[in-house]
């Protein structure tokens, strides 16, 4: 009997954090979302928020930007994680290079300071601009077409690449290792070439932890406050920063509206997730037959 | 082969040369279009940080206090949770690791305007502590997740070893699990410190602008466009991070050494 109770006793501290706090703030903003808020005396379920806010074309072109900018910078962040990843294997003859260790740098930087970063280079007055100018592609400043609080969130999609990149590589790099160890060596022996081992053998078996860093990198920055508040246009918002306009709004009867938008962003990444399971069970039943 | 290399450095740069402009412009005293190297050479902001005048050198202090209880507390609830996980079959299990887990997926700003109302209502919001609680949350995956890993490495039978000779559960825990969970422990910790250290809009929002920490006083330095300022500020940043890392290293890794002398 005690056997059992045993492992639920472990349990309870930490199940103190994440039921006390993280599923009571997902579900008082799940029922908030509905417009159940007692405490501004709401009290009926509805799903005229849900409806308000879906239907708004701020709200579509915030989902849109968000969506895109998160997505590309992820994917753009995976590609070259990895590659750099691949790269650096082929590095460890050299052992204690320092290599190995100083890309890992731009993972203790925080995203405002990697926001700082982007600024720093891409603003008009900017190191890249002043580049352009001596290089004579541009006569001034004011010819330089920003990169940063652009439409297209290119400034967004360059802090998240340069926060995410190092973190796919150092996810990738050990296990890369291992796998490269055990049967890369046997494959070049059978006459593949580079590309071959690396597409047919070493991709295919670390694929579960680039895709599982894919969806941690995405779902962050696709729910973040942080760089595209400093980067990003006025116009269109992230999503964030649309919920946080509604939630700090003066009339407390605008915060459900922030509740639905910010279920609509936890919403994506449970999708996200869902996509990860579905498409390795596939792939299960697949190497199965 | 020579491909290879270049990519290789191009992406190297990439990561780097940013850092490095932003070293500049902290310790220029003036870099106006459209020369690309600093022009003069100053320490001010780098004074202006340090100085005890000004509070910054206060706000640092706190916040690594703020950032090393969130470490402590989180290592403390995910250590019993890891061990379970690990060592023990039972019902539930699989719903357990999944709600672990989920933090990684729910961003925290859902979390924490969710949550803000109780805070206030149960006194928690604008204090310490309501931040603290907070920033336990997104480390909670990654506390259980790499102890989670080392438990199942290393297995349980050291341990029972030891109780059948004789030790004391306390004696196990101080000599056996302790040394053998400690690289573990130092890389957990290390990733929570971090991650509480950089949050900022949590911070703000469950601490009500009341518990200023550093990453809340850089912020408006960096949506300013305050370049110098600014780019002082986040070395000084960095370097607290690099410090602290370094220096638990070193005082764990001694301790490691000093029980393990003995005992292995």
């Amino acid at each position: 009997m005690r056997k059992k109770i045993k492992p639920y006793i472990m349990l309870i501290p930490v199940m103190v954090f994440i039921l006390g706090i993280f599923i009571v703030g997902i579900v008082s903003g799940l029922l908030q979302s509905f417009g159940y808020f007692p405490a501004i005396g709401l009290k009926t379920l509805t799903l005229q928020y849900y409806k308000d806010v879906l239907s708004s074309p701020s709200f579509i072109r915030a989902l849109r930007f968000s969506f895109s900018t998160s997505f590309i910078s992820s994917l753009v962040a995976v590609v070259l994680g990895v590659l750099f990843s691949y790269l650096l294997l082929y590095d460890r003859r050299r052992k204690g290079g320092p290599l190995v260790n100083i890309y890992k740098v731009p993972i203790i930087v925080p995203h405002t300071i990697a926001a700082l970063l982007i600024f720093i280079l891409f603003t008009q007055s900017g190191w890249v601009a002043r580049l352009m100018y001596h290089l004579g592609f541009i006569e001034d400043m004011k010819y330089f077409k920003p990169l940063i609080f652009d439409r297209q969130g290119l400034g967004v999609i360059m802090a998240y690449v340069w926060k995410g990149l190092p973190f796919i590589t150092l996810v990738t790099f050990d296990i890369l290792r291992s796998v490269e160890n055990k049967y890369a060596k046997t494959a070049a022996n059978l006459g593949a070439n580079h590309f071959q081992v690396f597409w047919y053998i070493l991709l295919p078996l670390i694929l579960p932890t680039v895709a599982s860093g894919f969806i941690i990198i995405f779902a962050f920055s696709f729910g973040a406050f942080e760089i595209p508040y400093l980067l990003g246009p006025s116009t269109p918002k992230a999503l964030p920063i649309l919920s946080y306009i509604h939630y700090n709004s003066v009339n407390l009867a605008d915060r459900p509206y922030a509740m639905v938008i910010n279920m609509c962003i936890a919403l994506c990444g449970f999708i996200t997730v869902g996509l990860y399971v579905l498409t390795f069970q596939f792939i299960k039943k697949y190497n199965n037959q | 082969m020579r491909v290879k290399w270049i990519i290789k450095y191009i992406i190297l740069t990439g990561l780097l040369f940013p850092l490095l402009m932003m070293i500049g412009w902290s310790i220029t005293s003036g870099w106006s279009w459209p020369s690309l190297i600093p022009q003069g050479f100053t320490f001010r902001a780098y004074s202006y940080v340090l100085e005890p005048t000004t509070g910054v050198f206060k706000i640092l202090i706190n916040s690594m206090i703020l950032s090393i209880v969130v470490t402590a507390l989180t290592l403390l609830v995910s250590i019993p949770a890891a061990r379970a996980i690990a060592f023990y079959d039972f019902k539930g299990k699989s719903v357990v690791k999944v709600l672990i887990l989920l933090p990684l997926i729910v961003p925290m700003l859902t979390v924490a305007m969710g949550v803000h109302l109780r805070f206030i209502q149960v006194g928690l919001a604008n204090t310490f502590w309501g931040v603290v609680l907070i920033h336990v949350i997104p480390g909670i995956p990654y506390g259980v997740k790499i102890l989670l890993n080392v438990f199942e490495l290393n297995g349980n039978k050291i341990e029972t070893h030891a109780r059948i000779l004789g030790a004391s559960p306390l004696q196990v825990i101080r000599y056996v699990t302790l040394p053998l969970i400690t690289p573990g422990l130092i890389i957990a910790g290390s990733i929570i410190y971090i991650a509480s250290f950089s949050q900022y809009f949590i911070t703000f929002l469950i601490g009500g602008g009341r518990i200023v920490t550093y990453a809340m006083f850089l912020f408006p330095f960096v949506e300013s466009g305050d370049r110098t300022m600014a780019s002082a500020l986040s070395i000084v940043f960095i370097l607290s991070i690099t410090l602290v890392l370094f220096i638990t290293e070193k005082i764990v890794g001694n301790f490691y050494e000093k029980s393990s002398r003995y005992y292995v």
